[in-house]
């Protein structure tokens, strides 16, 4: 939990491995949930999956657009620290495929993105 | 072009040139040739016509000028006339042929005897005549006063200042009106056109006689044989032409149509995908091709000088997958038919950055529905089979900004450095920004009740409210908005004046209800305007330098204001990001 304070990058699937052992940020919609509640998978505006573990079981019915601040595991899997339900009910719907195009301008041009430089500022 | 082969049954001398009888089962021609020593013209030789033309004289004969022919069995191998032929009479009409002058030299065989036939044709005399009074000219033009003499068709693309004696067969795609001009130095008028070939195209100017002898002659869209005109620099000032040559005629100049002109082309055009149109600057002037595959209905706006104009907006896609809009005006706007999504080609559009990418058909392009061309073609083509599945992305974000005037999208720092508003006129642009300063202090004013009338009333104090512009007191008012903001993006701010819309937009509530809340209940009042403050629009703003008892200050004024539709802002962003990146 203490690692939240650090910078979390905002990744999509195909970041996960980059950003091994890191405190991310994640934006997908919620696609499978594990009978045991404490797993689930989500899809990125890229369509690709990424399974993200729970700390503690769901309490709640979880559907919809979902962001999860944790860590990345060895094997890429998102271990959640906290995870935030996007609301799509009022008003404009999230749109996951332009998020994904904004992100990649993000890390395309991280000189104009000091995110770094911002936190520790 | 037509290629025609013919048996060459007699040659003749005809000073300056050669006449030759040709057959071509079942019919017989003379012509006037000169020819290259190589290519010897001998009776009994079989040669192809390669190119010519046929034109009319006003006696109803023809004439066929040939411009290219080829000997392809000299006559010895032919050994003798082909057959037995026969002179072809149209009626009373007659064939000829006629070389014009070529640059291949003389033959230098003599020429055989006559034959019996040759009594046949029209008389020497006759034929020179006609030509002369149907050229136009002292010498008949097929006949070369020196066997040297160069009037081959050339390509527009190679003509220069340094080569007086040429022919090209163009095609003309505009004509000027006649102007005229009176100075110290006399009067005097003129005339311009465009002509263009398969190799290029280039602007001729017609002064004095040369206007008095062609201008009634030209017609747009129509194919001449052009000779002997000057060349000159272009002054590129004047038009858009791609040629770094001009022409003028002069007194040796000729023009003549020319019948066959299929394969001249209706225009010169350098089409650019739509696709690359990013990468070019704002104000190029480009020629595109496109299908219409949505156009808006006519808009009327006023003009920044009161000038009311028609205005029309078309989207344009192209195989790039990209769409473009374009902005027609004026008459072009109003007649323009989109229906079936048609083929649209522009020359001469002027590309802008409106919207990131955008185009307008100004007075000087040239709107062509349907053209064709082999580019038109195959965008239907396209289109029909695969294109009309493309949703296609569009050069043109962000469709926001008021209803008159095409966007003007600009960051309040631009505002600034660009100096808008110091001209003549007062500037107009969007902006995203967001209200950081409302000033609740006199936003609202009495004003006159009546519906047309907004003039601020006098409070005569006694249960009554004048109205100098009506000249009438009224025991009531209406509460009217004139709202001062600031309002401020990334890198700087701007105070605004609101009137009554945009300042009921901004706050969420009405003059009326405003004015009763500031009556009744101040807090309620000020709540509206806590409650306003840091929201963001897209705002459509005009702005004038103005001066007041020797004071000059920059008045900004709210046109018009809406929320943001945060989608296309982002689109547009990531468009103008990669482009900056490119």
């Amino acid at each position: 939990m203490s690692r939240i304070e650090e910078i979390k990058a905002r990744i999509n699937c195909s970041m996960l491995l980059q950003h091994i052992n890191q405190a991310v940020c994640f934006v997908g919609r919620v696609s499978k949930v594990h009978p045991s509640g404490k797993t689930f998978t989500a899809v990125d505006g890229e369509g690709k999956t990424v399974t993200v573990e729970l700390n503690c079981c769901l309490e709640e019915e979880l559907s919809g657009v979902v962001e999860v601040i944790g860590l990345v595991s060895n094997k890429g899997v998102l271990m959640a620290a906290t995870y935030n339900l996007l609301r799509e009910d009022r008003g404009t719907p999230f749109d996951l495929e332009l998020y994904n195009e904004a992100l990649k301008v993000i890390h395309d041009f991280p000189q104009h993105y000091p995110f770094e430089a911002a936190v520790s500022g | 072009s037509l290629t025609i082969s013919f048996g060459l049954i007699n040659i003749l001398p005809i000073s300056p040139g050669w006449r030759v009888m040709l057959q071509n089962s079942p019919q017989v021609f003379n012509w006037l040739n000169c020819m290259a020593e190589e290519n010897i013209l001998a009776q009994n030789c079989v040669c192809v016509l390669k190119r010519h033309v046929t034109n009319v004289l006003k006696d109803g004969r023809r004439v066929v000028i040939i411009l290219e022919i080829e000997v392809i069995k000299p006559a010895g191998e032919v050994g003798g006339k082909l057959g037995d032929p026969v002179p072809y009479n149209e009626g009373k009409a007659l064939k000829y042929f006629i070389i014009p002058l070529t640059a291949q030299k003389v033959v230098s065989q003599p020429a055989p005897a006559q034959e019996n036939r040759l009594p046949l044709q029209p008389q020497n005399k006759m034929e020179v005549k006609s030509f002369n009074r149907d050229f136009g000219k002292k010498a008949p033009l097929a006949m070369p006063s020196t066997p040297g003499g160069s009037s081959k068709v050339v390509p527009i693309a190679s003509l220069n200042p340094y080569q007086s004696k040429w022919t090209i067969r163009a095609r003309v795609t505009n004509k000027s009106g006649i102007r005229t001009w009176s100075n110290s130095r006399g009067d005097g008028k003129l005339f311009s056109m465009e002509l263009v070939d398969e190799s290029g195209e280039i602007r001729v100017t017609g002064f004095n006689q040369e206007v008095d002898k062609f201008f009634s002659l030209i017609e747009v869209g129509k194919v001449y044989y052009i000779s002997k005109g000057s060349l000159k620099i272009a002054n590129k000032q004047y038009t858009s032409v791609k040629n770094d040559y001009e022409m003028t005629l002069n007194g040796e100049s000729t023009i003549l149509p020319c019948e066959e002109s299929g394969d001249v082309p209706m225009m010169q055009c350098d089409f650019v995908p739509i696709g690359d149109l990013e990468s070019r600057d704002k104000d190029a002037i480009v020629d595109v091709i496109g299908v219409c595959k949505s156009v808006d209905e006519v808009t009327r706006l006023t003009t920044k000088t009161n000038r009311e104009v028609s205005k029309r907006s078309l989207s344009l896609m192209d195989m790039s997958g990209k769409l473009v809009t374009v902005t027609l005006w004026g008459e072009e706007a109003e007649k323009f038919d989109g229906s079936g999504q048609p083929i649209v080609a522009i020359k001469g559009a002027k590309l802008s950055d409106f919207g990131g990418r955008s185009l307008s058909a100004s007075f000087s392009s040239t709107l062509m529905i349907n053209p064709d061309i082999p580019e038109a073609y195959k965008l239907r083509g396209w289109y029909d089979k695969d294109g009309h599945a493309v949703e296609g992305q569009s050069l043109t974000e962000l469709k926001g900004g008021s209803g008159g005037g095409s966007t003007n999208w600009k960051t309040l720092s631009d505002v600034k450095n660009e100096h808008l508003g110091h001209g003549e006129k007062a500037d107009y642009y969007s902006c995203i920004a967001t209200v950081v300063y409302l000033r609740k202090e006199n936003c609202l004013y009495q004003a006159c009740p009546n519906q047309d009338c907004n003039k601020k009333v006098i409070d005569q104090h006694n249960g009554m409210f004048r109205c100098e512009k009506c000249d009438k007191e009224f025991p009531n008012f209406k509460y009217r908005l004139i709202l001062s903001a600031n309002i401020a993006d990334y890198g700087d701010n701007q105070w605004v004046t609101c009137f009554q819309e945009s300042a009921e937009a901004i706050l969420g509530q009405n003059a009326a209800y405003l004015g009763q809340l500031k009556d009744s209940n101040e807090s309620a009042f000020d709540e509206v305007f806590q409650q306003a403050n840091f929201k963001t629009f897209v705002f459509r703003n005009r702005v004038k330098l103005e001066t007041y008892n020797d004071e000059s200050r920059i008045k900004a004024t709210v046109m018009d204001l809406k929320p943001v539709d945060h989608k296309d802002y982002i689109k547009s962003l990531i468009v103008n990001i990669r482009k900056l990146a490119m």
